[in-house]
């Protein structure tokens, strides 16, 4: 008997069942790095023609000039102004708000219809076509509330209503995650609801609050369709001074110029494309650096 | 008269209330979970020169009671508490009753140790920073090496009170709690399971330091290890399906009990 269960594990068919095993894990990395190398091979393409298209259209003046009608004058300088503007407005609507609503429905709020409502508005709001939020901008900051338009004061307060439920959602989540019996720990030593809130549970949630930001923020500084709806996409030829004044921003330039007739606008977006990209990369490079220096671990 | 209060008892030898001022006093105490009564009806004096033990089986409702006594369960929304709970004589459930003051007053260690991600200093400090018990920064550090050296921890930690309190073994942990809620110099601490996550060597630790705490505090503390009630206690409480079953001197409810289930309990029976 005791000799015959040893044997299972030695005899020929154990063998085959190993094999078979190993040969389903070669298979399945096999796999996995085709999907991981099609992806970087995409990515890969995109740098090479735009780097090839684009560097010879990279200079000084290029990145100091703004867009003009003739290509050889054209430059990036006005449009990348216009991102950076928008994207502050954006950062300081969205964000406080977007946490403050997180930190008032993950601890404050009663758990009821009202909240469970409100959450799932939140969640579809997160889901709905940037167009939308456009045309939403379009009707209450220019026809109602008769903001200039053009503005990156508009195209950020429109950019900061798609962003925010972006935040609110990775806000929740950051804060759901905080243990416990770290605010268990607060209370017992006689801390008040808010100063467990504001000394504890928020320093802890910021990192993955800011993650969702991040994502956000990406998204909202690549957005090109809703700052259409607004007026963004008018020929500016003067980078603006400030929020209020009228003004394009890189995403909507890169899609003027690819639409132009004149086949030296080619190397232009490609150019301008290169910028957005270095713009988009710092953006991020900066954030991370950001999460990972209020990253604490317990 | 006030013998009608309490529901159990029959024999008045070691009654749960007695006739001196207790420093806690529960009467009639019932927590609810939505429908479901978790505790029914539990009245104890805790006294403040005593560590009184809560023991029972899993799910009996020792730790919802003590969790009462500071209104941790007003945390949890679903529960609601009846009867009363008083703290030298005044309802800590009443309007007058401040809670974050209440909770400065009854600190409380919990079961796993669950130090702030903040250094060991801060740990200890962040109390009494918040209730202003320090007029500077050297009297914050006195109050922090006082607590340490209470909580029998300050020679372990002395030259490195900067490094974070997470990265302390979990007894240390656990010590470094204690040192927390006593920093704030409070009058009676509860301990819910305070050595069910720790070796014995750790656990030998904190209950030489609830020896050495005794007199200073009054101490409640849950365990489902009876030979650490056994140890530590002078007073026991058994509780079994959200009852209080039976409470006495310790040395009574281990050698002499009057009730049949705590017989059971304690010589292995079911638990």
């Amino acid at each position: 008997m005791s000799s015959r269960a040893a044997s299972r594990w030695t005899d020929g068919s154990m063998g085959k069942r190993v094999a078979k095993r190993y040969a389903a894990e070669r298979r399945f990395r096999l796999f996995g790095l085709a999907a991981v190398g099609l992806s970087l091979a995409f990515l890969a393409f995109l740098l090479i023609t735009m780097l090839m298209k684009g560097i010879g259209g990279l200079s000084l003046e290029f990145l100091s000039n703004s867009d003009a009608t003739e290509a050889a004058n054209a430059g990036v300088w006005g449009a990348l102004k216009g991102s950076l503007l928008t994207i502050l407005v954006t950062m300081a609507i969205a964000f406080p708000i977007g946490v403050l609503s997180a930190l008032y429905l993950e601890e404050f709020a009663p758990r009821n219809r009202w909240t469970d409502l409100i959450e799932v508005s939140i969640n579809n709001l997160a889901a709905v076509p940037s167009i939308i939020f456009g045309l939403l901008g379009l009707a209450v900051f220019l026809n109602f509330m008769h903001l200039p338009r053009s503005a990156p004061l508009v195209g950020g307060l429109t950019l900061a209503l798609m962003t925010m439920p972006v935040i609110v959602i990775a806000g929740r989540n950051a804060i759901k995650s905080v243990p416990p019996s770290i605010r268990d720990a607060a209370l017992g030593v006689g801390a008040s609801k808010m100063q467990v809130v504001f000394h504890h549970v928020l320093p802890l949630a910021l990192p993955g609050i800011l993650t969702g930001t991040i994502i956000g923020m990406a998204r909202a500084l690549g957005e090109t369709a809703p700052l259409l709806m607004i007026g963004m996409r008018a020929f500016i030829a003067t980078p603006p001074r400030g929020i209020t004044d009228p003004s394009s921003v890189l995403p909507v330039q890169i899609f003027l110029w690819s639409d132009e007739v004149d086949r030296a606008f080619v190397e232009k977006t490609s150019a301008a494309i290169i910028v957005l990209l270095i713009f988009m990369l710092l953006m991020n490079g900066l954030a991370i650096y950001l999460r990972n220096k209020f990253e604490r671990r317990w | 008269m006030i013998d009608t209060l309490i529901p159990t008892p029959t024999d008045t030898a070691e009654p749960a209330v007695e006739e001196r001022t207790p420093k806690m006093s529960a009467r009639d105490v019932k927590v609810f979970y939505g429908a479901k009564e978790a505790l029914k009806g539990v009245s104890i004096d805790i006294h403040d020169d005593r560590v009184t033990a809560f023991i029972g089986p899993s799910g009996c409702g020792k730790s919802t009671f003590l969790r009462c006594l500071n209104r941790m369960n007003d945390t949890i929304p679903s529960a609601r508490v009846t009867g009363t709970i008083e703290l030298d004589g005044e309802d800590i459930n009443s309007a007058a009753m401040d809670v974050v003051q209440l909770r400065a007053r009854v600190g409380m260690v919990f079961q796993k140790p669950n130090p702030f991600p903040k250094s060991i200093f801060e740990n200890v400090a962040y109390g009494p920073r918040i209730h202003g018990l320090a007029e500077n920064k050297s009297e914050l550090e006195a109050i922090v090496e006082k607590s340490l050296k209470r909580a029998g921890l300050w020679d372990e930690v002395k030259d490195r009170l900067n490094e974070s309190g997470t990265a302390l073994s979990g007894g240390q942990q656990q010590r470094l709690c204690i040192a927390r809620a006593i920093a704030v110099d409070p009058e009676v601490i509860l301990m819910d399971e305070p050595c069910s996550a720790l070796d014995p060597i750790a656990t030998a630790k904190i209950e030489e330091l609830i020896h050495e705490l005794r007199g200073r505090y009054a101490i409640a503390i849950v365990t489902h290890n009876m030979q650490q009630a056994a140890r530590v206690s002078q007073r026991t409480a058994f509780f079994h399906l959200g009852e209080m079953v039976e409470y006495g001197k310790t040395s009574d409810i281990f050698t002499n009990p009057r009730e049949q289930r705590t017989q059971d309990y304690i010589t292995g029976r079911y638990g």
